[in-house]
């Protein structure tokens, strides 16, 4: 399974729409963004340029998880290469791991990159501690998107799905908060955006970097949407294996 | 113990019968050629025997046990009709990712070599022309070592000359004893490429055993003709002629040897022959005789 991880993460590294999207784009909005806003202060005395780091990190993150799921995966199954798999040994679940894995790996690029940007160019500095903290936390956080990818790929043909992983980005992205501050949305919106699973997760990181734990009610936002997109996932991608 | 054993199997799609009770044991060791027209249900019983689909009924047997236990034992490879390969990887990657999943798999540069695509290695998937794309897929199915090679319409895509090194390649791995199990259109490759011809049509076995028997089978056509009011006699005396019928005007012969027959109809007799057609005797010689051209 080592290898088959190696090969998933090799083909999304060699595919020019991963690396534009996925894996630039956040980096390049941080850049601008930061550029801009960069070193305005925030009510707790948090520096824009960090606060954009965690958006854009978080942005990068769930990007990654879904282009790098659902649309090969919904590839897949239609090319028939899912069903060159399933006439070799290779068992049934380990390809869902084995997406899952690769998918979470895909995530770091970006994020290494939103975060170097940060250092070299708005010169943030956050202690040794928090970086420990904050980058597992952003990593691990990203489990419901790579779900969530996954379900969509299992679903939908691969030319619906591409569409539905970009509207799902973007919609994550803006819901939660990603790209603009929640407290210009109108306040209808908020009970949305306090519901998705982006604002939540991007909300843990803004309290580490803000030197808080974790606020519990997010942790449990993000489980519990883990625990629903995986399930939905799992019980999708048993039905399309049996229709391979 | 045979390596493919399927009893009274058959596979329903709604109200079309792809396979209708089809019985069928291959002997391990043997090549058997799938020989059926479109729709025949040549991959339909392939992908039974493989495990990707159930079978509405009856029982398909692989290597002892259940297709799907054989797979999981890295017993098959398999060449499906039709499917893409992962653009973004090299062949070298995809033959070399696939052989691991089985545990007695060829080694890398044997497989390369064995499927003339050592020269392709580093070529990206999504470079490759149609035909060494097949041969890539190939690759993949020996890649495992596999007792039992299953291959739908494996030289679809092929140019002549690689299609007599495929053929090649595929009867070296057949060499050393193993089973394999391919399907076409094309009686010629059946001939060639196999020791056992089986023949489908409509979801049922048509015609079992070697090429040479089943030629000999197909061989009965009819000679038509309309002869006015002539006399007839004689003419189950013809070279080839096993029977002969008339009915009004119309003469219908049923011959092993059309070409005698007709040489003989006009050289040796004085009778006026007019609308003289050639066809197969019935449905199934149509096909087969309509494969055997193509
Ligand atoms: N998924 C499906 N749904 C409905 N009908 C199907 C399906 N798959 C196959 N069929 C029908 O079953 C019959 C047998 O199809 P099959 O693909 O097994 O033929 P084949 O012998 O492989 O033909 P070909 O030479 O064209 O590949 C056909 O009539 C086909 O239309
Ligand atoms: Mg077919």
């Amino acid at each position: 399974m080592p290898n088959y991880v190696k090969i998933e993460v090799l083909r999304m590294l060699r595919n020019r729409r991963y690396i534009i999207f996925v894996v630039g784009f956040p980096v390049v909005f941080y850049l601008i963004f930061s550029g801009i806003w960069g070193a305005q202060t925030d009510s707790g005395g948090v520096r824009a340029a960090v606060v954009l780091m965690v958006s854009m990190a978080a942005y990068g993150a769930i990007a990654a998880c879904l282009m790098s799921t659902a649309v090969p995966w919904a590839q897949e199954r239609q090319s028939g290469w899912l069903r060159q798999l399933r006439v070799t040994p290779l068992p049934g679940w380990a390809i869902i791991v084995t997406k899952l894995i690769a998918s979470l790996l895909l995530v770091l690029p970006s994020m290494v990159l939103v975060c170097l940007a940060a250092v070299l160019t708005q010169g943030v500095r956050l202690p040794v501690g928090e970086w420990l903290v904050l980058i597992p936390a952003l990593w691990i956080g990203a489990v419901p998107f790579a779900a969530l990818g996954l379900l969509l790929g299992s679903l939908l043909p691969a030319d619906a799905a591409q569409s539905a992983a970009m509207i799902s980005t973007f919609g994550l992205a803006i819901l939660g908060g990603l790209w603009f501050p929640v407290e210009i949305m109108p306040e209808a919106m908020k009970s949305v955006v306090h519901a998705m699973p982006s604002f939540s997760y991007a909300d843990i990181g803004q309290h580490l970097v803000a030197g808080d734990a974790a606020p519990p009610s997010a942790v449990v936002t993000v489980v519990a949407w883990a625990a629903v997109l995986g399930t939905a996932a799992v019980f999708a991608y048993r039905r399309a294996l049996a229709r391979a | 113990m045979d390596a493919i054993a399927l009893t009274d199997v058959s596979k329903s799609y709604g109200n079309v019968l792809a396979v209708d009770g089809l019985n069928l044991a291959v002997e391990a060791g043997r090549t058997v050629a799938l020989l059926g027209p479109n729709g025949a249900g040549k991959s339909t019983s392939i992908n039974m025997m493989l495990g990707l689909i159930r079978p509405s009924g009856g029982r398909v047997e692989i290597l002892g046990g259940s297709p799907d236990a054989a797979v999981a034992r890295g017993e098959i490879g398999a060449m499906l009709q039709s499917g893409e390969l992962i653009g973004e990887l090299t062949v070298r990657e995809l033959v070399d990712f696939v052989r691991r999943l089985y545990p007695e798999p060829l080694g890398l540069d044997e497989i390369l070599r064995v499927a003339d695509l050592t020269e392709l290695a580093r070529r990206r998937a999504d470079k490759l022309s149609g035909g060494q794309a097949q041969r890539v897929r190939f690759a993949l199915a020996i890649a495992g070592a596999p007792k039992l090679l299953v291959l739908d319409e494996p030289t679809a895509a092929m140019d002549v000359e690689s299609r007599l090194r495929f053929w090649k390649s595929m009867r070296d791995y057949a060499a050393e004893g193993r089973t394999v199990l391919f399907a076409t259109h094309y009686l010629e490759e059946a001939d060639e490429n196999s020791d056992r011809v089986i023949v489908i049509t409509r979801g049922r076995v048509v015609a079992d055993g070697t090429a040479a028997q089943i030629k000999s089978g197909i061989s009965d056509q009819v000679v038509r003709f309309t002869l006015g009011g002539q006399p007839v006699a004689g003419l189950d005396g013809l070279p080839g002629v096993s029977a002969a019928e008339i009915s009004q005007d119309v003469v219908t012969l049923r011959t092993t040897d059309p070409d005698a027959t007709v040489a003989a109809l006009y050289r040796g007799t004085s009778l006026e022959i007019r609308d003289l057609r050639i066809i197969g005797a019935d449905l199934e010689d149509a096909f087969l005789a309509l494969t055997r051209e193509s």
